[in-house]
Order: C-alpha cells, then structure tokens, then sequence
C-alpha cells in the first residue's frame, strides 16, 4: 500500500486501483498524513499562464525571425568562398606578379639555352613568395575584423586564398614555362623548365605563408627576400663556394625534401590561423 | 486524448496555427506550473513558455510519435529553460553590500504569487533535480514514466528523487516550526 500512495497523490493510479486506496485510506490516519505529505510537494496554486494571446506572439515571432538559418553549407559554399575571397585581393599583387613574371621570361629567353630554367627558378618562387606574404594579417587585409566575426574558420580562409594566389602564380609560371619551351629556351623542354622552379616555389611560398601567419605580412616579405638574395648571391657573386653551393642547390630545387618541407609549413601555417591573440593585432584598438 | 494531441502535432507540423492555440490551450497550465518551478519568475517563465511553443511550431515535423505528445513537450521545454536559465547573467556584485530592503523581497513575493504558503517557498529551496522532479510529477501531473522518459533517468530515479525531495520538505519546514 505504501508505494502506491506515490501514485495515488500523482494521480497516476487507473479508477479501481484508486478506490481500493480510497477505501484504505478512510480507515488509516497514517497514510492519509502520507498522502498529504506528498500533495504538499505540490505546492500552491500557481498563478494563471498567460492566454491565448501568447500563441500569436509565437507565430508573429516566428513570421518575422524568418525561417531557421540553414544547418548545412550549400553545395556551391566553397565557390562562393572564392568569389568573395577573390574580391579581396588587391589588384595590385596579381598585376605586378604578372608583370615580374614577364620580365622573367623576357630575361629567359635572352639569355644562354641552358640558363632559361635557372632564371625561371629565380623569379617564378619570388614572386609567389611576395604574393603569399600579403595574403593574410591585419595590416593587409582590408575585410580582416569582418572576416573574424563571421562563422568561416579562419583557417579555412587562409586555405581559400592560398588556392587563389598560389593557384594564380602556379598558372603564371605554367604559362611562363610554356611560352619558354616553345621558344626552344631549355633543351630539356617543358618538364625540366617547370621542374627547376617548383620546388624552391612551393617552399619559399610556404615558409613565407608561415611567418605572415605568425609575424606578419612585412617580415615574411623581408625574410623571402633575404632568401632570395642569398641564392642569387651564391649562384653569382660567390660563385663556387663548396658546401654553401651544394646546400644552396639542394634546397633551391625540386626533390621530396623541399616539396615535403613546404606540405609541413603549409599545415603549420593553417593550424596556426586565426589562433593569435586579437587585442594585440595592430590597430586592433585605437588608442586613446 | 493522446491521438487527438498526435493529431493536433501533426496539422501544427503542417502550418496550422489555430491547431497551435489547441494545443497550447491543451497544454498551457501544466507546462507553466513546471516552468515557473524551474525559472522561480513569472516573467522568466512565460518568456520560456513563449521559446517552447515557437519550438513546437518550428519541429512539430520531427515527432515521430515514438513517446507520448506530453512527453515531447515538456522534453522541450525543459531544453528550452536550459537554454533561457543557462544564459541568465550573474547578479550585480553591488547588490551583496546593499542595505535589505524593508519592502518584500522576490522570496516573499514568489511565496505570495505561489500561493502564499512557506510550503512554496520551501519547495523553491530544493534543489535544481529534486525541484524539476516535482515539478513535472506533482505540478504538470505527468506519470511517472513519463517524467523519466522526459528526464532521461530510469523511473526508479524518479522515485528516490521524489522520496529526497519529501525528506527534504519535512526537515525545511519542521526547521521552519511550521506544522506539517
């Protein structure tokens, strides 16, 4: 008896079982004082819930905010991402880097047969290496507080445009490499032209993305410059230095170390994305 | 009874709005005695009870008819007092070091508004798990399987909460001299 009275004060019990307690609890003091204890968790009456009107609020409410945004990305997302990103770059980077690059092939094709590729290494990974260096960071980036308040992860961004710049520079030196090899510039032909700029690009590019990330978008220009020089300055005025040269030349080339190196900094580059610490950013706050 | 609520859940799914008000007007006392157990305000309460049923409205497509319609409700309606009650802001730090205020305080007027019993106030002092047990057994009237279907927990749960919640309730009150 005692663990239906529980159910009787819920008023769960069906209309037999309610009668047999009923009946019992006419003769047994106890179990209505039991009963009463459990009605008394109940507390009070409550005051009357609002009327109907609530109702029309909810459908006004739910008429105005619209309908729920959209849990899924569309299908075209990543489109769209690219248009907009693509709106961002400044047209001064894609320009120069095309017009450097011309002058690269211009130098190219003037110079010796066997030179073309060499010239080809020294200006395709520069000039990706400076567009790279402006891609991302407060300083360069126009819609940079915009973009950080919007739900795309920032590292996804970064990805978005280094498809955009590096894709354009690849495209660029692709097409500078083809015009060379139809010009008879490298006996090789095309796959050694392309062979002697990959490399040094994707790892200049990477270590590059690296320090505009981490530092910013003028040191990682600075320091691809400096590396730049250093590798022109090996090849040409310190001419035949033993192991500086040998180094220089392992480094400055397509192998799976450089490729392997560059995929490495790349990664590094997008984990640290968006991870800085914003009140530090320059002109994060104005100042007072 | 339970098939005109499914029914009712499945025209709210197809945009009915009158069948809305049916089933709020079905629903609307035991479903605001539980929230104004949970939220201890009245204004706070039907702000929740407003998120509850612009929830209904927004996902009576998802009941499948795999629980009881009561269930479901009062399911999302406490995900929705999680939701208001999780975001409340802290009281100010000035408040701490004002003088009382002779006027009746919220306690008093939340035992007044419930009925003006020190029982009231004494259930508003469980706990948040023993308070929400009561709640949806002794004020929104649901069975015991549903409360724990609706909470999550085994059904003996819900019992041994209830029998806490009692022993909690005597001593508060035998504390309070006040006679059972």
């Amino acid at each position: 008896m005692n663990g239906q009275l529980l159910e009787y004060a819920t008023g769960a019990l069906d209309d037999g079982e309610r009668a047999e307690v009923e009946a019992h609890l006419a003769g047994c003091a106890r179990c209505r004082a039991d009963v009463a204890a459990w009605r008394a968790l109940a507390g009070g009456a409550d005051p009357a819930p609002p009327g109907p009107e609530l109702v029309h609020r909810v459908l006004l409410r739910s008429a105005l905010d619209g309908p729920p945004p959209p849990t899924r990305r569309p299908a075209w997302f990543s489109l769209a991402l690219l248009r907009a990103e693509a709106r961002l770059v400044r047209p001064a980077v894609p320009i120069a880097s095309a017009l450097v690059m011309a002058l690269g092939v211009a130098l190219a094709a003037t110079s010796p047969r066997d030179l073309a590729g060499q010239v080809l290494a020294l200006v395709a990974p520069v000039v990706a290496a400076l567009g790279i260096a402006g891609l991302y960071g407060p300083r360069r980036d126009p819609a940079f507080e915009v973009v950080a308040a919007t739900p795309t992860a920032p590292a996804l961004i970064l990805l978005t445009r280094i498809a955009l710049v590096f894709g354009y520079d690849l495209v660029l030196a692709l097409a500078a490499s083809g015009v060379l090899a139809t010009l008879g510039g490298d006996p090789g032909g095309l796959f050694a032209l392309v062979d002697a700029w990959l490399g040094p690009m994707a790892l200049l590019s990477a270590l590059s993305l690296v320090l505009a990330v981490r530092v910013g978008a003028d040191v990682a220009a600075g320091v691809a410059v400096v590396l730049w020089s250093l590798r022109v300055l090996v090849g040409g005025v310190f001419g035949d230095t033993g192991w500086a040269f040998d180094a220089a030349r392992v480094v400055w080339s397509t192998n799976a170390g450089t490729v392997l190196a560059a995929a490495v900094l790349t990664a590094l580059a997008v984990f640290l994305a968006g991870r800085g610490e914003p009140i530090r950013r320059h002109r994060a706050t104005y100042p007072v | 009874m339970m098939d005109d609520d499914a029914a009712l859940v499945a025209l709210v799914a197809r945009g009915d709005g009158g069948a809305l008000a049916r089933l709020y007007q079905a629903y609307a006392r035991r479903l605001f005695g539980y929230l104004l157990r949970l939220a201890g305000d009245r204004m706070v309460a039907e702000e929740i009870l407003q998120d509850t049923m612009l929830a209904v409205w927004r996902s009576a497509g998802g009941y499948a008819g795999a629980s009881a319609v009561s269930t479901w409700l009062f399911g999302i309606a406490r995900r929705q007092a999680y939701y208001r009650l999780r975001g409340q802001p802290p009281p100010a730090p000035f408040e701490a070091v004002d003088r009382p205020d002779p006027a009746p305080g919220p306690e008093e007027l939340a035992i007044a508004a419930a009925g003006g019993t020190p029982l009231a106030g004494a259930v508003g002092d469980l706990p948040d798990h023993h308070r929400e047990v009561v709640a949806l057994v002794f004020v929104a009237g649901l069975p015991l399987a549903e409360a724990a279907a609706v909470l999550g927990v085994p059904v003996g749960t819900v019992k041994s909460r209830l029998h806490h919640a009692r022993a909690a309730l005597a001593r508060t009150l035998a504390t309070q001299g006040v006679a059972e």
